[in-house]
């Protein structure tokens, strides 16, 4: 049999939630008992901060095996996924000189006709850095079997479901809202929003996946070229409400038919244009320490 | 009709126009010299040099042009870059920039004026700048005035955003895209609203100069599409429309095609596919508006517009049909990644890699733009006011630019012309509202809601009359008008001409208040230019070639190690030694080294580039047989631990050895480079794999030694080196500049006693072969 000649062992360390009782059911209830607060005690603590609490990983797994048990006999038989269980393989675990959980290593075959073009089986790693998610995992697997591994992601009918009723949902409304779309202040309101927003940075915190505020509770982040969420909104209103301020003296004062209240209202607001921009020049400077 | 302060009453409508002119032409005249003057910080701070990476390799394409010729430059082949593929040049670069360089370097010396190529290099970019200004001031123009296009022509003249790609000696596309980019828009705008086919056509031409200037004008392609577009959405097609966007396109494009580089990509890859689409759709809407002009029945008209539809859906499966079939080529990754944000760090590491590719914050917005960034939308907001065609454009623009800018640190540059341009709007309306002489009449209306306004408005106003009706006052208005615009005969009948357009009364009393609104904008203004002053003095006028700090006295230190280093190279290596360094110094090794180099800059062959990357990240045995199979020569680091300058390799080093993970995904892994804990260190904890990489040597090779036995402290990653520095069995060191910044190692060549290297390293410091355990395993025969 050609597959005894080249065995491609895939081990995979760790997790297997197939306790007595599922841990993480065990917390939900324990979380239900204390009006939503866990007390721990030195085994639910146990429970709740083992190596096994990788609770998202292990379906990714199972699917990319599943996958992979589909593909036809001959190659199927070259290539093997196989877990193993902290609780059964501490032994291993020391040997690898493991200290944390999930690890999927890949060992390529040492002899045979499959041993890899540059030569090493010492085992490989695989990089988290992707997320631990079944789509990558399968694409990086992919490089070490002998055909790749048909995984497809499966089909997320809920969100296919929710677009086409949002799109129904809006054709049918579309009849009582078109004056409002047909106005051209709405799309005003659309387009300046859309520049603000933009223009405060919102692109930087959702590429960089910024957090919404710092660990430390500051919500303005350290330097130059680094901010937090919040700052977003802060910044986005403060340039809001300067160019609110600015179209209140071009577009509304003027149109005033009594000289008292149209002094007060200018008065008003540049009052309000000087403050705020003030402000914003000194955030600019908190940013920026050298700032003229 | 009162007036907040006195008029002269003695001056013609002639005497006001051409006095008015003569200020436009003065004020532009000035802001054309504040532009150049402004970036020319760079050459006094430092000296007239090319800055930088791109314009070197711009500036020794422009040096084959003026000294061989065009023929001779269009058929370069560059053997030393990509050093052993070489580079056609004059089929993989937009020759715009260096044809422009070459026709003002001839008609300079036609003239016998002798200036030196590198000179006009240099200035080329602060010199177009003033042409930007002028062109954002027609264009502007065309959305108000000449009043708000010379607000413009200011802004755009001296916003750190544009200077910032525009400094002397920043010799770049970007230098003149700019202005090319806003002369195409005033053109089209033109064209648009005179339905002219002859700036339709002029459009075209300075399209195709773009097209051959900048990878940029993809904005233009799929702009003026989206613009038309939306004109048809809008219910708003015209013949006018028609002629314009069918004459910009069709000459446009057939013109952007004879640009070698662009080739046959404007009808084959999607970028340009909105370009095709909304052609066609123009041709369909026109043929169906000509139809219906000459049918009357109902049902007829039915049946086309129906027709009209399925044609249009059947064009939009067609294109869909064609891009799956894989005759249209897909979004490029460039442009994708601009869509799909993530895209790039996934699959093209090399572009995510570049620092003017990251997402931006706001600080930054806000340093490049001042008071404008939160002034433009009010200026879009006074478009929508109007809403005529050409201030659709604006709107888009502005939405359009302000998104690719917020993901792309280098998109600012598209997205400043558009902020100046609608804060100049916003910004001269205000100015218009508040200086403006006319006062409104006191309405009679607050006579029902309290009577002490009534009293107090004539008090406030000495010029005001007492209240009269608001009919007859708009009838006496109304006839005012009309007088005077049949015989306008000084200044306050123009203005009162003007002022009666509005149904409304609108004004503004009283000098107090304007005073206030006027002297707020100016103290504003006043701010906006010491403000753009610093940032660019401070930020954007550094070559990055030399670099300066300052001494503890104040006065300024320029280290000049870059130019050193490669200067030595071009003095003490033979002319065809092959220098290996991380694809950022290529274009300045080839610029000013004159050495061949493996890869530069022009960062084409992926495979090229993560190979050095795998040389850099290896060990010395792993490394070695790759630089020899290269004819490595030399190798090039950058460090900067010693005087703290964190641009260096060391920094730069996680991208190496992505790319190589990219292609050597089994050799080259980047968990590897960090601590267990995750971090990425280059002290006692370094990982093995960072340890021994070759860029980790080169970089700390007898940098102990430099302390003298006291603790060697990087001065960019704030860490303590170890004590024992690392070994090199493989290379020599070579050259170290002044400050450490470059190091250069020699690539040894084979023992001559066929020895590997290390062991007759070992042998030459007198150390004795380990003979513990036999060296070589008879391998049994199969």
């Amino acid at each position: 049999m050609r597959y005894s000649k080249s065995l491609l062992a895939l081990l995979y360390l760790p997790i297997c939630l197939i306790a007595a009782q599922d841990p993480h059911q065990q917390l939900v209830e324990l979380a239900k008992a204390g009006n939503g607060v866990i007390k721990l005690d030195s085994k639910t603590f146990d429970l709740l901060t083992s190596p096994k609490r990788t609770w998202e990983f292990e379906p990714s797994w199972n699917a990319v095996g599943e996958a992979w048990a589909t593909v036809p006999k001959e190659h199927r038989d070259n290539h093997f996924f196989a877990t193993l269980d902290f609780d059964n393989g501490q032994t291993t675990f020391q040997k690898l000189g493991l200290q944390s959980a999930p690890v999927v290593y890949v060992y390529p075959a040492a002899q045979g006709p499959l041993v890899p073009a540059s030569g090493k089986v010492s085992p490989l790693k695989y990089d988290f850095s992707n997320g631990f998610d079944a789509g990558p995992l399968a694409e990086s697997l992919s490089k070490h079997t002998p055909i790749p591994i048909p995984y497809r992601d499966p089909i997320n009918w809920a969100r296919y479901f929710t677009i086409a009723t949002g799109v129904l949902g809006l054709l049918v409304t579309l009849r009582f809202i078109s004056p409002i779309i047909q106005s051209r202040w709405t799309w005003a309101l659309v387009t300046v929003a859309v520049s603000l927003v933009m223009t405060s940075g919102y692109m930087f915190t959702r590429i960089r996946g910024s957090p919404f505020i710092g660990n430390d509770g500051n919500w303005v982040a350290a330097g130059f070229q680094n901010q937090f969420g919040q700052e977003v909104s802060v910044v986005a209103g403060i340039y809001g409400l300067l160019t609110m301020s600015f179209l209140m003296l071009v577009m509304v004062v003027p149109y005033q038919t009594s000289p008292a209240r149209q002094r007060l209202q200018i008065y008003l607001w540049s009052g309000v244009f000087v403050i705020v921009y003030s402000v914003l020049v000194s955030l600019f400077r908190v940013k920026n320490r050298g700032a003229s | 009709m009162p007036t907040a302060y006195p008029l002269p009453t003695n001056l013609s409508p002639a005497t006001v126009a051409n006095t008015a002119s003569l200020i436009r032409i003065v004020a532009l005249a000035l802001i054309s010299g504040a532009a150049i003057a402004s970036r020319l910080f760079a050459v006094i701070n430092f000296e007239s040099i090319i800055h930088e990476f791109d314009p070197w390799f711009n500036y020794r394409a422009t040096r084959v042009l003026a000294s061989k010729g065009f023929y001779e430059f269009w058929n370069w082949f560059d053997p030393t870059a990509w050093y052993p593929l070489g580079r056609v040049v004059g089929g993989t670069l937009y020759p715009g920039l260096m044809a422009t360089s070459g026709v003002i370097y001839n008609l300079l010396h036609a003239i016998n004026l002798p200036v030196d190529i590198r000179n006009i290099c240099v200035l080329l970019a602060p010199g177009f700048s003033a042409l930007t200004a002028w062109a954002t001031y027609m264009f502007t123009k065309e959305m108000k005035d000449a009043s708000a296009g010379l607000l413009a022509a200011a802004f755009i003249g001296i916003v750190p955003g544009y200077i910032s790609r525009s400094v002397a000696g920043s010799y770049d596309n970007e230098a003149i895209a700019i202005f090319l980019l806003m002369i195409t828009f005033y053109c089209w705008i033109k064209a648009l609203k005179q339905g002219s086919a002859l700036f339709g056509t002029v459009a075209a031409v300075f399209y195709f100069y773009m097209v051959a200037a900048w990878g940029g004008y993809a904005f233009i392609t799929n702009m003026i599409p989206l613009h038309a577009l939306v004109l048809i959405l809008m219910g708003r097609f015209s013949s006018r429309l028609y002629v314009a966007y069918s004459s910009w396109y069709a000459i446009g494009t057939l013109a952007s095609m004879q640009v070698p580089f662009v080739g046959f990509q404007p009808v084959k890859t999607s970028e340009h596919m909105a370009a095709l689409g909304v052609f066609g759709l123009l041709q369909i809407v026109a043929f169906a508006q000509l139809v219906r002009s000459h049918v009357s029945s109902h049902q007829f008209q039915k049946l086309l517009a129906t027709g009209v539809i399925s044609i249009g859906i059947l064009g939009a499966m067609a294109f869909v049909l064609l891009t799956y079939k894989g005759w249209i080529a897909p979004w490029t990754g460039r442009f994708y990644s601009l869509w799909d944000t993530g895209y790039a760090k996934k699959y093209i590491p090399i572009i995510a890699s570049v620092s003017e590719h990251q997402p931006t914050a706001w600080p930054s917005f806000f340093m490049d733009l001042q008071f404008l960034v939160f002034l433009f939308p009010a200026g879009v907001i006074l478009c929508f006011r109007e809403l005529r065609d050409e201030h659709l454009f604006v709107i888009i623009y502005a939405v359009v630019a302000s998104y690719f800018a917020g993901v792309m640190v280098r998109l600012m540059l598209t997205l400043t012309p558009v902020v100046c341009v609608a804060s100049a709007v916003a910004l001269s309306t205000l100015l218009d509202t508040f200086v403006d002489p006319t006062e409104p009449e006191v309405v009679d209306d607050t006579r029902s809601e309290s009577g002490a306004s009534t009293i107090s408005a004539p008090g406030t106003n000495g010029a005001a009359p007492s209240p009269t009706t608001p009919a007859t006052t708009s009838k006496k208005a109304k006839k005012a008008a009309a007088a005077a615009a049949e015989h306008p005969t000084t200044l306050s009948d123009i203005l009162a001409s003007s002022s009666t357009k509005t149904a409304k009364p609108k004004g503004i009393y009283g000098l107090d208040t304007r005073i206030m609104v006027v002297l707020n904008t100016i103290c504003m203004l006043a701010f906006f230019v010491s403000h753009c002053t610093w940032v660019t003095s401070s930020a954007y006028s550094s070559p990055s070639v030399v670099l300066a700090s300052s001494n503890p006295d104040g006065s300024q230190h320029i280290i000049d190690d870059f130019r050193e280093a490669y200067y030595w190279l071009r003095q003490n290596t033979p002319e065809d030694a092959v220098v290996m360094s991380w694809w950022d110094y290529g274009y300045q090794i080839a610029g000013m080294a004159d050495r061949p180099t493996l890869v530069d800059n022009n960062t084409w062959n992926n495979t090229h580039i993560a190979t050095v990357g795998k040389a850099m990240s290896s060990s010395e045995e792993v490394a070695y047989p790759i630089l020899r199979k290269h004819d490595v020569s030399y190798i090039l680091v950058i460090f900067g631990g010693l005087i703290g300058y964190s641009g260096d390799d060391i920094n730069k080093f996680l991208w190496m050895v992505r790319i190589a993970q990219g292609v050597w995904p089994d050799e080259v892994q980047e968990p590897s480079f960090f601590t267990p804990q995750g971090e990425y260190k280059v002290d006692d904890n370094a990982s093995p794999a960072m340890r021994n990489s070759l860029m980790y040597k080169m970089s700390y090779y007898r940098f102990v030694d430099l302390f003298g036995g006291a603790q060697a402290m990087d001065r960019v990653r704030q860490q303590q080196v170890p004590k024992v520095g690392p070994t090199l069995d493989y290379l020599d060191e070579a050259f170290t500049s002044e400050n450490w910044i470059v190091r250069i190692y020699e690539v040894k060549k084979e023992d001559s006693l066929g020895r590997d290297l290390k062991s007759a390293n070992a042998f030459a410091q007198g150390k004795k072969r380990k003979r513990s355990k036999p060296t070589t395993r008879r391998r049994a025969i199969l």
